[in-house]
């Protein structure tokens, strides 16, 4: 079947399977890119996302090998867009240089966050950072603490926003 | 940095744009949009390097942000509405409706937005949309603020920050503003029908978020 489709005044003779396919071909195309871009291009996104750390309550503690890292994150409860203080203590490995946080969130590549920490005593560490948030009111954060030649352990908590 | 998630928080307004151009070109409007975006971008850039503090700043421009996030639903859902041909203001306001009031006037210009100088504005003022990774770009600006010697060096620091994350934006938004922009896209009037309708339910999403955020 074909029919006369105007715009702006002109007429155009399609057909209307064919127009039809090219509407469907344009929304698949735009609709990847814009809610499916985030999944495509953002590997993070497939990462285990099973919340291990309720940061709100106190010291959680991860183990990777011989490595075993305590997460201590202040103010609580947690919230997004505030100074926080992370404390880090490590059993297991002696860093030769100090360790660091990286923050993320797994659904959602949020841009290079990391947290510096400075040595307080043997084996703990301390650093300031903000966790940011999020428009899409996702509010699942992950810390990767990196622990130089000795590997990295993550943590995985909420945040309030 | 960031390129999916470019594409995935900006893309509904930079397709709504597009669709709204109809039979202009494309290059020169989403210049201007992402010009004023980046100008926006390093100015909170200069902002956080003389603060030297993300969330002192961040707490003042929030409630800004969240009136951002709403007119950029208010303006696509007013695109959506010119595009789609279906409803005239007229219509919309009734009787009552009258083009030299304030509101109306509003809408009226909202709806109008052909203008290719009106993409700067526009872009000056979404660029304070809430995003994340801009977030996490004003930190780095803040951060890159207090390591500065000087004041005016803060300054600096911050807004090249800024700048250089938004330029890099840049090549996402331009890929899905070039495919909404395809002149055998834009010649089927079924798919600005389809356009209008998604326009008008992101910009109700938009505003939804702007009200909860």
């Amino acid at each position: 079947m074909k029919q006369w489709i105007g715009t702006g005044g002109q007429q155009h003779f399609f057909s209307t399977t064919g127009v039809f396919k090219s509407a469907g071909l344009c929304l698949i195309m735009i609709g990847i890119l814009i809610f499916g871009g985030g999944v495509v291009l953002n590997p993070a996104m497939a990462a285990d996302t099973t919340i291990d750390c309720d940061a709100h309550k106190g010291i959680c503690s991860q183990s990777s090998g011989d490595l075993t890292v305590s997460l201590e994150i202040s103010p609580r409860p947690v919230k997004a867009m505030q100074d926080l203080v992370f404390k880090v203590s490590i059993t297991g490995a002696s860093p030769a240089k100090p360790p660091h946080i990286d923050l993320g969130m797994p659904a959602m590549k949020m841009g290079p966050n990391q947290v510096a920490l400075k040595p307080t005593g043997p084996g703990t560490y301390e650093g300031t950072g903000v966790i940011v948030r999020c428009p899409s009111g996702k509010r699942t954060w992950f810390a990767n603490v990196i622990v130089p030649e000795a590997g990295e352990v993550k943590f995985i908590f909420d945040v309030i926003y | 940095m960031g390129f999916g998630h470019c594409i995935g928080m900006c893309g509904p307004i930079v397709v709504s744009l597009s669709l709204n151009l109809k039979d202009k070109k494309f290059l020169i409007p989403h210049l201007l949009y992402n010009t004023g975006r980046v100008v926006t971008y390093s100015l909170l850039g200069g902002i956080m390097g003389a603060s030297g503090s993300f969330t002192l700043v961040a707490s003042h421009i929030a409630g800004i942000q969240k009136g951002a996030m709403i007119f950029a639903g208010i303006l696509i859902i007013v695109m959506g509405l010119a595009m789609s041909g279906w409803i005239t203001f007229g219509k919309v306001f009734g009787d009552s409706y009258n083009p030299g009031g304030f509101v109306s006037r509003g809408f009226q210009r909202l709806s109008k937005i052909k203008s290719t100088a009106a993409y700067f504005p526009i872009g000056l003022l979404l660029g304070l949309l809430p995003c994340g990774p801009v977030y996490t770009a004003l930190l780095a600006a803040a951060g890159a603020g207090m390591k500065a010697t000087d004041p005016a060096a803060a300054i600096v620091k911050g807004m090249g920050v800024m700048m250089c994350f938004g330029l890099g934006t840049l090549p996402a938004l331009f890929l899905v503003a070039k495919l909404a922009d395809m002149g055998w896209l834009k010649k089927r009037e079924v798919i600005y029908r389809i356009g209008a309708v998604l326009m008008i339910s992101v910009g109700v999403y938009f505003i939804f978020r702007g009200i909860r955020y």
